[in-house]
């Protein structure tokens, strides 16, 4: 075995080993505990850029398959997976078994692909600037602030490298523990109603979801007699069985994938928010404290955009094609404009934000049940930009808040004068948050925009719902930019505070928004390296829907 | 006829050893009780004889029934039936008194420890024997075996208006719930004219299920109806939260814990959930009946209704309850819905073998259910004091500040309660929940309906529970608990709280699920004629 498989465990279990070490600190150590988090998390940093550098040099191409049959054009190839190579359906199985239940077996299996390789590297990447920011805003309970929240990574990045349907939800339903404590404990006055609200929320959801899933594990079984919990297995299986051509197996997959779509949706739905099921976010994103904003807004959003990329589309293609990309795009459209216009009536500057993320999490959305390889590419692109752009944006918000203790607008005018750095690094964020080009945002705005547009439904909503998200985004500008306006220009006018003059940008500060600032330069001028490494999955994901498309086109003509 | 008795007895004798042990040894608790007082002579004398007791068991049981007729023969004339099943309730039983003997070593009053300790042991006693009945009338003298004492042990410590008001009120409901049994069986051996519960299962399916008279479905009635009162399922749980609240912390415990399990075991056996070899023979001519449809073919149904109505009144009840002890009461009330979800996608799972059978599922359940919930009663009596109780959940605030490690080990009860992963609540659950969705055919709706209603109840319970966490970890306490220094009372808390991690995650559930299985495949049975 080659030391790239060691690298899953070293991601997954190094979070952890530090969350415990530092909880045995005792909260007396404060700086030895923020010296520790600091060094575990620069050296998952580390690790994550390892992990993408060696995966990047792989050869991974992708043909679109012959028959509908052929299992490795059709399903995720996860690689570097721990364990050896046992399963026999495909060849990048693993023996890791946890749990046998049955004919089958729930097990280890932990994998890096396309999907989620950049999704992994963006969490390691949040997680140095969350202990930097952290460093003088947490006083109390320091070392059970640093343990839960390198116990939130490690829950995170199971999440993403699962590849057991199984331990997905494990870590999915567990990374409401370490969040539920940092929002319950460090957060806002009301940080109580709100944790709590976040966490029973969130947990209808996600229980509603746990069925889904093992209403697609037990179809798979009742049909072809495999119990498995592996995800790449059970998309070969379901995948096979809906290219079947026999009027009774059509129905009961139909009927089956509905009742999975909708019970996974129910979790994923609350999760990414789309719009009806968003209202635990703006209150969970003002009280949580700066490094749990920055956490949830960067990536437990975007856990629910993967669950529909790496479960729903895949595992119910005819539904997500049928009923999916209606109704997702209707909700996701409707979520832009509403988004962006409750955002430009807040006052609360990190309200905005939180608003501001519903919007652009609506557009990520849109573009991935364009289900087109562009659209799906674009939403991909947009996750990472957006867990960039807007956890620079809540880290810089909290600097400021570090300094004044108010984030109201009305208490701010002209601080470009007064601290002209920040001010800058503000402008940045922003700028690269409306997706000016040349930076991160551009690129995936236009790539969600033109998969938005290819959308080729029977009913031709594709330009009509292209035009009403790019409203969408013309009005993130406006209420992004109207917040600048007001916090940076005008009359000089700061808050109350005492003591002596607030300093501009301190180097631990520099140290927190550079990295992130640097990946948004660089996603903007080349992503071409990035596009590159998710294309041969993302095209995956595009064939299943171009089958599912081709089936439906079928359906239509035998009715007539 | 005489000759066989005899043998009968003689041979079954060996077998019930363990509960012989426990009985002795209760009576010998009781006497010396009157000589001398002391919770702790008395607390190790209890200690012993259970783990004796444990100690039998393992050596009494691996016999191996010769299959064929012999065995079937044998099998339809005992009162009592050694099957693997009986044995791992036994051993959870045994188990259970362990760690509940440990609860109670500082909680017990000096002057009512022995009276207290013997009743426990006899209490044990009954669920073991519960577990082995074969007979009508063994298996409800077993189940009065367990009443009789719990009468005692609720009236026992306190003399205050709650404490009697709680036996009080046990007592009389536990009588109307006997009664109910009582005519409940007195229909099914007025329908097949036999006590053994093999040999009524055997004419129930002989007759086909289906074209059942009407009394089997007022048997079926009165049955679950008397055995409903155990396992707290609504509207038979009225009981429940007053008399948790009234009874002292350890009596709660064995009560939330020790009937329902003798209850659930008792409706597997008479409802023929689990069957003894050779009991679901195909008969020529007649259709092939599922197991625990003997009476009727609407179980199912009864018990969809039953644990959906149980799941939600004990959930929506609980978020509105302050006391401790009425909210578990209620939380009780609420797993005894999912474990009803369980018995009612049993018969269905049968033929699937997806490693989610009901009975399995309704196992693992019981075992994870009992070890989070004495923890969690275990925590309250452990940081109880006549200076500072713990009565409401106002009163764990700042828990996490003076107590971290206790703490820690509530919230994990709590999580396991809700279902978070990792903990024994989650593995149960899911073999439950998986199970109700495995279900195919006609019915298959109805239970993802029911899989939908027990998650949102989940959710709703997640509610409750997680704000027991927020009081201990999100704020500071007024008054901060002392508590003290009871070794026994940590050591429970600890046991209760490495099990409910360790089932979930291998190797711990992996031993648990074959310990299940290997359970309800009733392969070697035992019996005295065949050993003669």
């Amino acid at each position: 075995m080659e030391f790239e498989h060691y690298l899953l465990h070293v991601l997954l279990a190094l979070p952890l080993v530090g969350a415990i070490v530092v909880a045995l600190q005792g909260p007396k150590r404060q700086t030895a505990v923020r010296r520790i988090s600091l060094g575990v998390s620069l050296v998952i940093a580390f690790c994550s850029f390892i992990l993408a550098g060696r995966f990047m040099a792989l050869e991974r191409p992708w043909t679109a398959p012959q028959k509908p049959t052929e299992r490795i054009s059709t399903t995720f190839q996860p690689e570097f997976v721990p364990g050896l190579k046992s399963t026999a359906l495909h060849d990048a199985g693993t023996d890791w078994d946890l749990i046998p239940l049955g004919a089958g077996t729930v097990q280890f299996y932990l994998g890096v692909d396309g999907i989620n390789l950049f999704l992994i590297v963006l969490t390691a990447v949040l997680f140095p600037p969350c202990v930097l920011i952290s460093w003088n805003q947490v006083h109390e309970r320091v070392n059970e602030f640093y343990a839960w929240l390198l116990a939130l990574q490690t829950c995170v990045l199971g999440v993403f490298m699962a590849f057991d349907i199984v331990l997905f939800y494990v870590f999915f339903e567990l990374s409401l523990v370490p969040l539920f404590f940092l929002i319950g404990i460090w957060g806002g006055p009301e940080r109580r109603y709100a944790a709590r609200k976040f966490f029973v929320y969130t947990l209808t959801g996600s229980l509603l979801t746990l069925l889904g899933i093992m209403g697609v594990v037990l179809a798979v079984y009742s049909r072809t007699h495999v119990l498995t919990f592996s995800i790449p297995e059970l998309v070969v299986l379901v995948n096979q069985q809906l290219a079947i051509q026999d009027s009774e197996s059509r129905a009961y997959w139909l009927s089956i994938q509905m009742v999975v779509f909708s019970l996974l949706v129910a979790g994923f739905a609350v999760k990414v928010p789309l719009v009806p099921f968003h209202t635990w976010l703006p209150l969970a994103h003002v009280e949580a404290p700066t490094a749990g904003s920055v956490d949830l807004a960067g990536l437990l959003l975007k856990i629910g955009v993967y669950g529909f990329l790496r479960l729903c589309i895949p595992l119910t293609p005819d539904v997500s094609l049928a009923w999916g990309l209606p109704l997702v795009t209707v909700l996701a459209v409707i979520g832009i404009i509403y988004g962006a216009f409750c955002a430009y009536a807040q006052d609360d500057v990190k309200k905005l934000i939180a608003y501001s993320s519903i919007s652009h999490l609506g557009l990520c959305m849109a573009a991935v049940y364009s289900l087109t390889a562009t659209g799906l590419a674009g939403g991909l692109f947009q996750m990472v930009n957006h867990g960039l752009s807007t956890g620079l944006l809540f880290l810089l918000i909290g600097m400021l808040y570090e300094r004044y203790h108010t984030r109201m607008l009305q208490d701010y005018s002209g601080m470009a004068t007064r601290l002209p750095l920040f001010g800058f690094c503000l402008m940045f964020a922003v700028l690269s948050s409306v997706g000016l080009p040349g930076l991160n945002g551009f690129v995936g705005e236009a790539l969600c925009f033109f998969g938005i547009m290819e959308e080729e439904t029977t009913y031709g909503g594709g330009p009509f719902f292209a035009v009403v998200a790019l409203s969408g985004m013309v009005l993130g500008a406006w209420y992004l930019i109207t917040m600048v306006r007001r916090l940076l220009f005008g009359p000089l006018k700061e808050p109350h505070h005492d003591g002596p003059a607030i300093p501009d940008m301190e180097p631990r500060e520099w140290a927190t928004f550079l990295p992130l600032a640097a990946l948004c330069l660089l996603l903007g001028l080349y992503p071409h390296p990035f596009l590159a490494t998710s294309q041969p999955d993302v095209d995956r994901l595009a064939h299943l829907a171009d089958a599912a498309r081709q089936r439906q086109q079928q359906d239509v003509q035998a009715r007539r | 006829m005489n000759d066989l008795q005899n043998a009968l007895l003689a041979g079954q004798f060996r077998y019930i050893l363990p509960e012989i042990v426990l009985a002795v040894a209760a009576t010998g608790i009781f006497i010396g009780g009157t000589f001398r007082s002391g919770r702790y002579l008395w607390s190790w004398a209890a200690l012993g004889s259970l783990v004796a007791s444990l100690f039998v068991l393992t050596i009494t049981a691996g016999f191996v029934l010769p299959s064929g007729e012999a065995g079937r023969t044998a099998t339809f004339s005992t009162p009592l039936l050694f099957d693997s099943l009986a044995n791992f309730v036994r051993v959870l039983a045994i188990v259970a008194g362990i760690l509940l003997v440990l609860f109670s070593w500082n909680e017990v009053p000096d002057r009512h420890a022995a009276d207290y300790l013997a009743c426990l042991l006899v209490i044990i006693g009954g669920v073991g024997l519960t577990a082995c009945a074969n007979d009508l009338v063994s298996l409800y003298l077993a189940l009065e075996l367990i009443s009789i004492p719990t009468y005692i042990l609720l009236y026992l410590p306190r003399h205050d208006d709650a404490a009697q008001e709680a036996a009080l009120k046990y007592f009389l409901l536990s009588i109307f719930s006997s009664a109910l049994l009582l005519f409940g069986f007195s229909y099914l051996y007025g329908l097949t004219g036999t006590t053994n519960i093999a040999a009524i299962l055997h004419t129930l399916y002989g007759q086909g299920g289906g074209d059942m008279p009407a009394v089997a479905q007022i048997a079926l009635i009165t049955v679950v109806a008397g055995l409903g009162f155990r396992i707290t399922a609504a509207p038979f749980h009225f009981y429940a939260p007053d008399v948790y609240q009234g009874a002292p912390t350890v009596g709660a415990a064995l009560l939330a814990s020790l009937p329902k399990l003798a209850g659930f075991i008792a409706l597997l056996r008479v409802l023929g959930f689990v069957t003894p070899d050779g009991v679901l023979v195909p008969v020529a001519g007649r259709p092939h009946v599922l197991p625990g449809m003997a009476l009727s073919d609407q179980v199912p149904i009864l018990f969809w209704f039953l644990a959906a109505f149980t799941m939600s009144l004990g959930n929506l009840l609980a978020v509105l309850q302050d006391n401790l002890k009425r909210l578990l009461a209620y939380s009780s009330v609420a797993h005894a819905g999912y474990m009803l979800v369980a018995l009612a996608a049993a018969p269905y799972l049968s033929e699937r073998s997806s490693g989610s059978d009901g009975v399995h599922a309704l196992l693992y359940y019981l075992v994870a259910y009992g070890v989070m919930t004495i923890g969690a009663f275990a925590v309250i009596a452990f940081l109880s004091t006549p200076e500072r109780p713990v009565d409401n959940v106002e009163d764990l605030a700042g828990l996490s500040g003076s107590h971290p490690y206790v703490a820690l080990m509530l919230a994990v009860f709590m999580f396991s309660l809700i279902g978070m992963p990792l903990t024994a609540g989650f593995t149960g659950k899911f073999l439950i929940f998986f199970g109700a969705m495995n279900v195919v055919g006609e019915q298959a709706d109805l239970y993802r309906w029911l899989a939908v209603i027990g998650m949102l109840n989940a959710a709703v319970g997640g509610w409750y529970y997680l704000r027991i966490i927020a009081v201990m970890y999100l704020r500071t306490a007024l008054r901060p608990i002392q508590g003290r220094r009871n070794v026994p009372g940590l050591v429970t808390l600890i046991v209760c709280a490495v099990l409910t991690i360790g089932l979930s995650i291998p190797p711990g559930a992996n031993v648990l699920l074959d310990a299940v299985k290997n359970a309800t495949g009733i392969k070697s049975t035992p019996s005295p004629i065949a050993q003669r």
